[in-house]
C-alpha cells in the first residue's frame, strides 16, 4: 500500500462533507426540497462512507500483514503552529479505534441522512419559510465534518477544536426550530451547560501542554508513563486539591469535558431537553455519535489518567447510569424514556472505562450507537406517524400499523437489556459489552487485592507472563507507598515501579498494584441498574406497540413509510452483526496498540480475556448478569399486560418516590435557583456597583477636581496670593476661552484641574523617589544653568 | 517618502480634497471619503507585502525595525535649544526625531485599522445623513493618527498621536451620537486625557533621563528600551514610570476599574464610531503595554504583572456579569469589550511569547469581531431604532441575513474554535498557565495556573451573556417597535448589499484567522521575543522538555516514540 493512503482516505472522507456544508450554503436553496436532502446524503456522508469502507479493509488487510503498528507509528501529521516552543501538530491519528469509530459514525449517520430526507420534508419549511430544508441538511454535513475531525484528530488540540464545533452543530440543530419557545431554550442549555465541561478540558489541556510539553496523544502518553515512572515532571509537583495530586486533577480536568459531552452527572441536564430538536438529530447527535464523543475522549487520553482520576470517572459513570435509569422507568414521552435510557448508557460506558473495562467500554459505545440510533428513528417513525404524539399512554397497539417499526425496535430493546444465553456466544449487544463491563467491576470490586486469585485470572493472558516473577508482597509494598494515596512521599514512591519499568516489565501485575480498589456498592449499583435497564425498555416497547390500542385518534392516522423504515431494518441487521464480528476484535486490536502505557494494561489487562470467559468463571455473574433481562422484562410485561391500570397503582403506591423521579430530582430546579438565579442576582449586584460605586466614584472624583479648580480659579485667582499663578491662571482662562471646548464651559476646568492633579501627584512622586528627581532637578539645572 | 508616511498622509490628504468642494455633494462627499480609505488599505497591504519581504527572519536579539525612516524633527538646532540651554555656545543634542517603523505587531495593527477604516465609512452612507464633510474629514482624521501611534518609533511621535485620536473621537461621539452623546463625549475625552497627562509626565523624566544618561535628550523608543533592558534605568525608576504609562493606557484599554467611560462612549457614539473605538482605539491601550510599558520597564513589569493581571481578571468576570444584566445590546457589547480586554491584557502580562502572541492576537480578532458586532447592531438600530432587547425579538424571521451574521460573529466573539477568537483566547490561557514559578522551581513567569481558572471562567459567561443577547434579540415570536422596519435612506428589510458587502469580508478574515494563524503568529512570536519581552529572565527560557522527552521510553514503545519525536524535534529532515 502506498504512504499514507489510509490517511488521505479518512482526510477525503472528513473534508467532503465540509464541502456539502459550504456548497449547501450556497446552493442550497436552488437545489430545492428533496434535492438538497439528496445532495446532503451523498455528498454529507456517501463519500465519507465509501472513504470508511475503503479505510477498514485496508486496515483489516495491514492487521492481517501485522503493518498496523507500524502505519500507527508513521501516520502523517504536520506543524499547525509553534507555540512558544511547543509545536502544535495537526495529523491523522490512525489505529483500530480510529478506524472502528470512523466507520461506525459514517455508516450510521449515512441512514439517518437518508431518513432525514424523507422525515424532515413534513418538519421544515414552516414558519415565513425561513425553517429551510437545505439548512438542516448543511447543518448536518458540518456536524459530519465535526465528529470526523474528532475522530481522525491526533492532537489534543485539535481534538478541542473538532469538539467545540460539534458542540456548535448540536446548539445549531437543537435550535432547528428555532421560531418555538422550548428549543431555544434547550439550545442554549445545551451549549453552556457543554461549556462548563469545557471549562475543566481547558485546564486539563493547559496541564498536559505545561508539563507534559507535548499535546499529541501519543507522545503525552509516553512522557506522562516516564515521569509517572521517574516521579517528575506532573509527578513532582507538590499541590493537591480535594486530596487530588496535580496529575490528578489533569485527568479529571479532561474528563469534564467528557461530563460535558458525554452528560453525565451532574452535568447530564442538557441532553433530555436537547430532544426539542429534530429526531434525526437526536438519533444522530444525542444518541449515537456526538454524545459518544465523550466516552472517545476518556478512552484517547486513558493514558493520562491516574488511578484515582480514573476512581472519580467511575464515581460519575456508576451515578449517572443509576440515576438516570430511575428515571427513565416513570418517563411517559418516548423521547424522553429514550433520552434517559441513553444517559444510562452512556454512564455505564464511562464507568467501564473507570473501573478498566476499556474494550468492553468501547465495544459497548459501537453496539449501543447503532441500537440507540434505530430506536430513536423508530421513534421518530412513531412520532410521525401518530401525528406528533410523543406520549406513550396514548398509544399502543401499534405492531399492526407499523410492523417493520415495530420488530426492529424490539431488536434494540434486547440488545440494549442484553439478552443471550449466558455461557454461551449467542447474544445481542449488551449482552457481551454490558456484562463484560461488569465482570471487570467485579473483579475490581472483590478479586484484585487477592493476590492468588488475581494472578490466576489475569495472568492467564499473554502480559501477564512476563511479570510472574512479582510476587504479592512486592504489590503490597507498592501499594503502601503510592504516589496518589500518600501525596506527602511521591518523589519515592514510584521507585518500584521505575525498577519494573526499567526492565521492561511494566504490566497489569505492577501498575495494578497501586490501582485503587473499586467500592462494592459501585458494582452492586451498577448490577442493579442491569435489572432496571430491561424492564424500562421493555415498558417503553410494550406501552408503544402492543397491547390495545388506547387513543383511537391516534391508532387511525398511524402508518409507517418506506423510505423510513429501511433505514431501521439496516441499522437493525448492523445491530446484530455489530454485536459479533466487526468491531469486537477491531477494539481488541487498539487496546494493544496502545498498550505501550502501563495504565492501559494495568486496566485493561482483565479484559484482554473475553467476556465469556469471565461467565463461566463467575457463576455468580453469569446467573445474575446474564438473567438480568429476562427479570426485567418479565416484570415490565407483567405489569404493563393490561394496559396502564396495574402501573397507575403502582405509581400511587410508592407515591413520593414517583414524584421524585418524575421531577428529575429536582435538580434542574436546582440549577435555576443557583446558577441562573443566583448569577443574574450577582450580574444585576455588577451592574449596581458599575454604576453607583465605580463610575460615582468617577464622577466624584472629577466633581471633587471641579471644586479644586474653583477654589485655584477664585481664591488664587482673586487675591493675588501669587503673581505668577495669577498669570498663569489668567491666561489658561483666555487660552481655555479661544479653544473653547463645545457645549458646555465645564470642560475647560476639568481639564485644567485634572492636568494639575496630575502634575502635583507625579511631582509628589518624584519626591519621593529622590533620586529620581534628583536626577530631573539636575538635569533642568545643569541645562538652565550652564 | 516611505510606505509609512505615506500612510500618515494619506488620510489627511483625503480630508484636504473633502474641503475642497463646495457644499451640497453628499455623494460626491462619500466617494472621496471611500476611495481615500480604501487607498489608505491598499498601501497598508502594500506596507505588509513589503514587511514580509524584508522580514528579519528569526534571530533573536536582532532588534531592527522593517521600513524604518527617520528625520530629524525638534533638534538642538532650534530655538528651544537655546532656550533650554542657556548659552549660544554648548550645544545640547535634543534630539527628537521623526522616526517611524513597524514589525510585526505594528504592522498587523496597521493593517487591521486600515482594513476597518473603509468599512466603517461605507457603513455610515444610510446611518450619518447630515455634516456629512465634516464626519467623513473627522473619521479620515482619526485615522491618520491611529496610522500615526502604530508607526511611530519616538515616544513623543508616539503621544502626540496617541493623543490626537482623541479629539476626531470626541467631536464624532459629541455631534453624531445618542441622546445623551454630550455627557458620553465629555467623559470619554477627559477621563482618558487625564490618564495619558501621567503618562506624559513620565515622559518628560524619561526625558530628563536620557539626557542624563546619554548626553543628547532622546525620546526614541529603542534608545529608551536599551535605557530600561540594560538596568541604567533603576527598579525604583521604573516603578513609578510604570504607574505614570500604566495610568494613561489602562483607562484606554480600558481595565477594570477604569472602564466605566466605555460603556457610555459605545451607547452614544454612531456605529462608525463604535467601530473604530471597539476596534482599533481601545487597542492602542494594550499596544502601549506591549511597546512601551513592557520592555521599557522590565523589572517594574515584573514586578506589578500579578497585580494587573488580577485586575484583568476582575475585569474579565465583572465585566461579563455586567454584560449579561444590560437590556441594551450596544452597552451589551461594549460591557464584553472590557471582558474581552481583560483576557488580552492577562496574555500581555504573562509576559511569555505564547501569551503576548496570543494577547496581540486577541487584539486583532477583538477588533474584528466587535466591530463586526457594532456593525451587526448598526444595521438593526437603523431600522428600529431601539437597540432595547425587551422591545425587539425573532428577527431571524425578518432578517434571516442579519441573523446569520450576528450569529456568526458571535461565535467569533465566544470563541469557538475554527474561528478567530479561539486562538488568542487559546494562547492567553496557555501563556497564563506556563507563566508560573512551577515548573523545575523555575522563575519563568509571574502568573501561574491560579490565573488560568477564574480567566477560563470568564469563557463560559461570555457565552453565556452573548448566546442570550442573540437569543432575545433573534428567536422567539416576533417583536417589532411599532412603525418599523424603517426602510427610509434605501434600506430593505432584511440586510441590503452594501451591508452584506461589509461584513462579508470581516467574516471571511474571522474564519481564515481562525483556521491558520500561522503566518500573523509567526511575525507576533518574533516580535515578541525580538522586541517585547528582551530581558532573559522574564522570557522563555530554552525549554528543556524537549531533552526530556527523548530520555527513557520503556519497552518496544521506543521506537514508535523515537519517530514521533524525530519528526518533532529533529527538524529539516521531513
Amino acid at each position: 500500500m502506498a504512504e499514507h493512503t489510509l490517511e488521505i482516505a479518512l482526510a477525503v472522507g472528513v473534508l467532503t462533507p465540509l464541502f456539502s456544508f459550504w456548497a449547501l450554503v450556497f446552493f442550497g436553496p436552488k437545489l430545492g426540497k428533496p434535492a438538497a436532502g439528496w445532495f446532503g446524503v451523498v455528498f454529507g456522508m456517501g463519500v465519507p462512507l465509501a472513504c470508511a469502507t475503503y479505510v477498514l479493509f485496508g486496515w483489516l488487510g495491514a492487521m492481517e500483514a501485522g503493518e498496523s503498528a507500524a502505519l500507527t507509528a508513521n501516520a502523517w501529521r504536520g506543524t499547525w503552529a509553534v507555540l512558544g516552543d511547543v509545536p502544535i501538530t495537526i495529523g491523522v491519528k490512525l489505529d483500530s479505534l480510529t478506524v472502528a469509530m470512523y466507520f461506525m459514525v459514517t455508516f450510521i449517520a449515512f441512514w439517518i441522512f437518508f431518513f432525514s430526507v424523507g422525515y424532515m420534508q413534513g418538519h421544515s419549511d414552516e414558519v415565513a419559510g425561513q425553517r429551510k430544508y437545505w439548512r438542516f441538511f448543511a447543518y448536518l454535513s458540518l456536524f459530519g465534518f465535526s465528529m470526523l475531525g474528532l475522530v481522525v484528530s491526533s492532537n489534543l488540540v485539535f481534538l478541542f477544536i473538532f469538539w467545540e464545533l460539534v458542540g456548535l452543530c448540536s446548539y445549531l440543530l437543537i435550535g432547528f426550530y428555532f421560531d418555538k419557545p422550548v428549543p431555544q431554550h434547550a439550545q442554549m442549555k445545551a451549549f453552556i451547560t457543554n461549556r462548563v465541561g469545557d471549562f475543566g478540558f481547558l485546564i486539563g489541556l493547559m496541564l498536559v501542554y505545561f508539563h507534559l510539553g507535548t499535546t499529541d496523544l501519543d507522545e503525552a502518553a509516553a512522557v506522562f508513563a516516564q515521569q509517572a515512572a521517574a516521579g517528575t515532571g506532573i509527578f513532582a509537583s507538590h499541590f493537591t486539591m480535594f486530596g487530588w495530586s496535580l496529575a490528578t486533577i489533569m485527568g479529571v480536568g479532561l474528563f469534564c469535558g467528557a461530563m460535558g459531552k458525554s452528560a453525565q452527572f451532574p452535568l447530564h441536564v442538557w441532553l433530555p431537553d436537547a430532544m426539542a430538536g429534530p429526531t434525526p438529530v437526536s438519533a444522530l447527535i444525542h444518541a449515537a455519535t456526538m454524545v459518544a464523543a465523550g466516552v472517545y475522549l476518556v478512552a484517547r487520553v486513558f493514558r493520562l489518567m491516574t488511578p484515582d482520576a480514573l476512581m472519580f470517572v467511575s464515581l460519575i459513570g456508576c451515578l449517572t447510569l443509576t440515576l438516570m435509569a430511575l428515571i427513565a422507568v416513570v418517563q411517559t414521552d418516548i423521547k424522553k424514556c429514550l433520552a434517559y435510557s441513553t444517559l444510562s448508557q452512556l454512564g455505564y460506558m464511562i464507568f467501564g472505562l473507570g473501573s478498566g473495562a476499556w474494550i468492553a467500554a468501547l465495544f459497548h459505545l459501537i453496539t449501543h450507537a447503532f441500537f440507540k440510533a434505530m430506536m430513536f428513528l423508530g421513534s421518530g417513525q412513531v412520532i410521525e406517524g401518530c401525528h406528533h404524539e410523543q406520549d406513550m399512554r396514548k398509544m399502543g397497539g401499534l405492531w399492526k400499523k407499523m410492523p417493520v417499526t415495530c420488530i426492529t425496535f424490539l431488536v434494540g430493546v434486547l440488545a440494549i437489556a442484553g439478552t443471550g444465553i449466558p455461557g454461551t456466544q449467542i447474544g445481542l449487544g449488551g449482552f457481551f459489552s454490558k456484562d463484560e463491563i461488569l465482570a471487570v467491576s467485579y473483579a475490581r470490586a472483590f478479586e484484585w487485592d487477592d493476590a492468588s486469585k488475581f494472578e490466576e485470572s489475569g495472568h492467564g493472558e499473554g502480559h501477564g507472563g512476563e511479570h510472574a516473577d512479582v510476587s504479592p508482597p512486592t504489590k503490597r509494598v507498592m501499594l503502601a507507598s503510592d504516589p496518589v494515596q500518600h501525596g506527602d512521599d511521591h518523589a519515592q514512591p514510584t521507585h518500584a515501579v521505575l525498577e519494573a519499568e526499567s526492565h521492561g516489565a511494566v504490566g497489569a501485575a505492577s501498575i495494578f498494584a497501586y490501582t485503587p480498589k473499586l467500592p462494592k456498592w459501585m458494582f452492586y449499583l451498577a448490577l442493579f441498574t442491569a435489572y432496571i435497564t430491561p424492564f424500562y425498555m421493555m415498558r417503553a416497547w410494550w406501552l408503544t406497540f402492543m397491547g390495545k390500542p388506547r387513543d383511537d385518534h391516534v391508532y387511525e392516522h398511524a402508518h409507517e413509510s418506506p423510505m423510513m423504515y429501511i433505514p431501521l431494518a439496516v441499522l437493525a441487521v448492523g445491530t446484530v452483526f455489530a454485536s459479533y464480528s466487526l468491531f469486537r476484535p477491531l477494539i481488541a486490536d487498539a487496546s494493544i496498540v496502545g498498550s505501550a502505557a502501563p495504565l492501559v494494561m494495568a486496566m485493561a489487562g482483565d479484559s484482554h480475556s473475553h467476556a465469556p470467559a469471565i461467565h463461566v468463571a463467575h457463576d455468580f455473574l453469569k446467573v445474575g448478569v446474564g438473567g438480568a433481562f429476562l427479570v426485567g422484562f418479565l416484570l415490565a410485561i407483567a405489569i404493563y399486560r393490561n394496559g396502564l391500570g396495574l402501573g397507575e397503582k403502582l405509581k400511587r403506591a410508592f407515591g413520593p418516590i414517583h414524584t421524585l423521579l418524575d421531577n428529575k430530582y429536582y435538580i434542574d430546579e436546582l440549577y435555576d435557583l443557583v446558577f441562573v438565579k443566583g448569577f443574574v442576582l450577582i450580574a444585576n449586584i455588577a451592574r449596581f456597583v458599575d454604576t453607583w460605586i465605580v463610575d460615582l466614584l468617577v464622577n466624584l472624583f472629577a466633581a471633587a477636581a471641579e471644586r479644586f479648580a474653583a477654589f485655584c480659579g477664585l481664591i488664587l485667582d482673586t487675591h493675588g496670593v501669587d503673581g505668577i499663578v495669577n498669570g498663569v491662571a489668567k491666561s489658561s482662562r483666555d487660552f481655555g476661552h479661544v479653544v473653547r471646548l463645545p457645549q458646555t464651559g465645564r470642560v475647560r476646568h476639568y481639564v485644567l484641574a485634572a492636568t494639575g492633579v496630575a502634575t502635583i501627584v507625579f511631582l509628589c512622586v518624584l519626591w519621593a523617589s529622590r533620586e529620581a528627581s534628583d536626577v530631573a532637578l539636575a538635569a533642568v539645572s545643569a541645562s538652565l544653568g550652564n | 517618502m516611505g510606505v509609512l508616511t505615506l500612510l500618515i498622509i494619506l488620510p489627511i490628504a483625503g480630508v484636504v480634497l473633502l474641503l475642497i468642494p463646495p457644499y451640497g455633494n453628499p455623494a460626491g462627499v462619500k466617494r472621496v471619503a471611500l476611495l481615500t480609505s480604501v487607498i489608505t488599505a491598499g498601501i497598508a497591504v502594500w506596507a505588509l507585502v513589503q514587511f514580509y519581504q524584508q522580514e528579519p527572519g528569526r534571530v533573536r536579539d536582532d532588534l531592527s525595525y522593517v521600513l524604518e525612516e527617520d528625520h530629524s524633527w525638534l533638534s538642538s538646532e532650534t530655538f528651544t535649544t537655546r532656550l533650554l540651554n542657556g548659552t549660544l555656545g554648548e550645544i545640547p543634542a535634543i534630539d527628537i526625531r521623526y522616526h517611524v517603523g513597524v514589525d510585526g505587531i505594528s504592522i498587523w495593527m496597521i493593517a487591521l485599522s486600515a482594513f476597518l477604516m473603509p468599512l466603517a465609512i461605507w457603513g455610515s452612507f444610510s446611518a450619518v445623513r447630515e455634516r456629512l464633510r465634516e464626519y467623513y474629514c473627522l473619521l479620515l482624521l482619526l485615522q491618520a493618527g491611529l496610522m500615526g501611534v502604530f508607526c511611530a518609533m519616538d515616544l513623543l511621535l508616539f503621544y502626540v498621536c496617541f493623543e490626537f485620536t482623541l479629539i476626531p473621537l470626541y467631536f464624532l461621539i459629541g455631534i453624531w451620537g445618542g441622546p445623551d452623546r454630550r455627557r458620553a463625549a465629555n467623559k470619554f475625552f477627559i477621563y482618558t486625557l487625564a490618564g495619558s497627562v501621567l503618562t506624559f509626565a513620565g515622559l518628560i523624566f524619561l526625558a530628563f533621563f536620557s539626557y542624563d544618561q546619554l548626553g543628547h535628550l532622546t525620546l526614541d523608543i529603542e534608545e529608551l528600551t536599551q535605557l530600561g533592558q540594560t538596568g541604567i534605568l533603576g527598579f525604583d525608576h521604573q516603578w513609578w514610570l510604570f504607574l505614570a504609562f500604566a495610568a494613561g493606557f489602562a483607562i484606554k484599554v480600558p481595565l477594570f476599574p477604569f472602564h466605566t467611560w466605555l460603556p457610555l462612549a459605545h451607547t452614544e457614539a454612531p456605529t462608525a464610531g463604535s467601530v473604530i473605538l471597539a476596534g482599533v482605539l481601545l487597542k492602542l491601550g494594550t499596544y502601549g503595554f506591549c511597546r512601551l510599558s513592557i520592555p521599557m520597564f522590565p523589572d517594574a513589569t515584573f514586578f506589578f504583572a500579578p497585580a494587573i493581571a488580577t485586575l484583568a481578571i476582575i475585569g474579565i468576570i465583572y465585566a461579563a456579569l455586567a454584560a449579561w444584566v444590560q437590556t441594551d445590546v450596544k452597552k451589551l457589547v461594549a460591557y464584553s469589550s472590557v471582558s474581552h480586554l481583560g483576557f488580552c491584557m492577562l496574555g500581555l502580562f504573562s509576559l511569555k511569547v505564547a501569551g503576548v502572541s496570543g494577547g496581540v492576537i486577541y487584539m486583532i480578532n477583538h477588533g474584528l469581531s466587535t466591530a463586526a458586532l457594532f456593525l451587526v447592531i448598526g444595521c438593526m438600530y437603523e431600522r428600529y431604532h431601539t437597540r432595547d432587547i425587551r422591545k425587539i425579538g425573532g428577527l431571524a424571521k425578518q432578517m434571516p441575513i442579519m441573523a446569520f451574521f450576528l450569529v456568526f460573529f458571535t461565535l467569533c466573539s465566544i470563541g469557538l474554535p475554527g474561528l478567530n477568537g479561539f486562538v488568542g483566547e487559546f494562547l492567553v490561557l496557555l501563556g497564563t498557565a506556563t507563566s508560573s514559578t512551577m515548573k523545575d522551581g523555575l522563575s519563568s513567569g509571574p502568573l501561574g495556573f491560579s490565573y488560568v481558572i477564574p480567566a477560563a471562567l470568564g469563557i463560559i459567561l461570555g457565552a453565556v451573556y452573548m448566546l442570550w443577547m442573540c437569543r432575545c434579540v433573534l428567536f422567539g415570536p416576533l417583536n417589532e417597535p411599532p412603525n418599523t422596519p424603517d426602510t427610509s435612506a434605501g434600506l430593505t428589510k432584511d440586510l441590503t448589499r452594501r451591508e452584506i458587502g461589509i461584513l462579508t469580508p470581516i467574516a471571511i478574515a474571522c474564519v481564515v484567522l481562525g483556521v491558520y494563524p500561522k503566518p500573523m503568529l509567526d511575525t507576533f512570536e518574533v516580535a515578541t521575543r525580538d522586541h517585547v519581552l528582551r530581558t532573559p529572565y522574564i522570557s522563555d527560557q530554552p525549554d528543556e522538555s524537549s531533552e526530556e522527552l527523548g530520555l527513557i521510553i520503556p519497552g518496544d514503545q521506543a521506537s514508535v516514540a523515537d519517530a514521533f519525536f524525530a519528526k518533532q524535534f529533529g527538524g529539516d529532515s521531513q
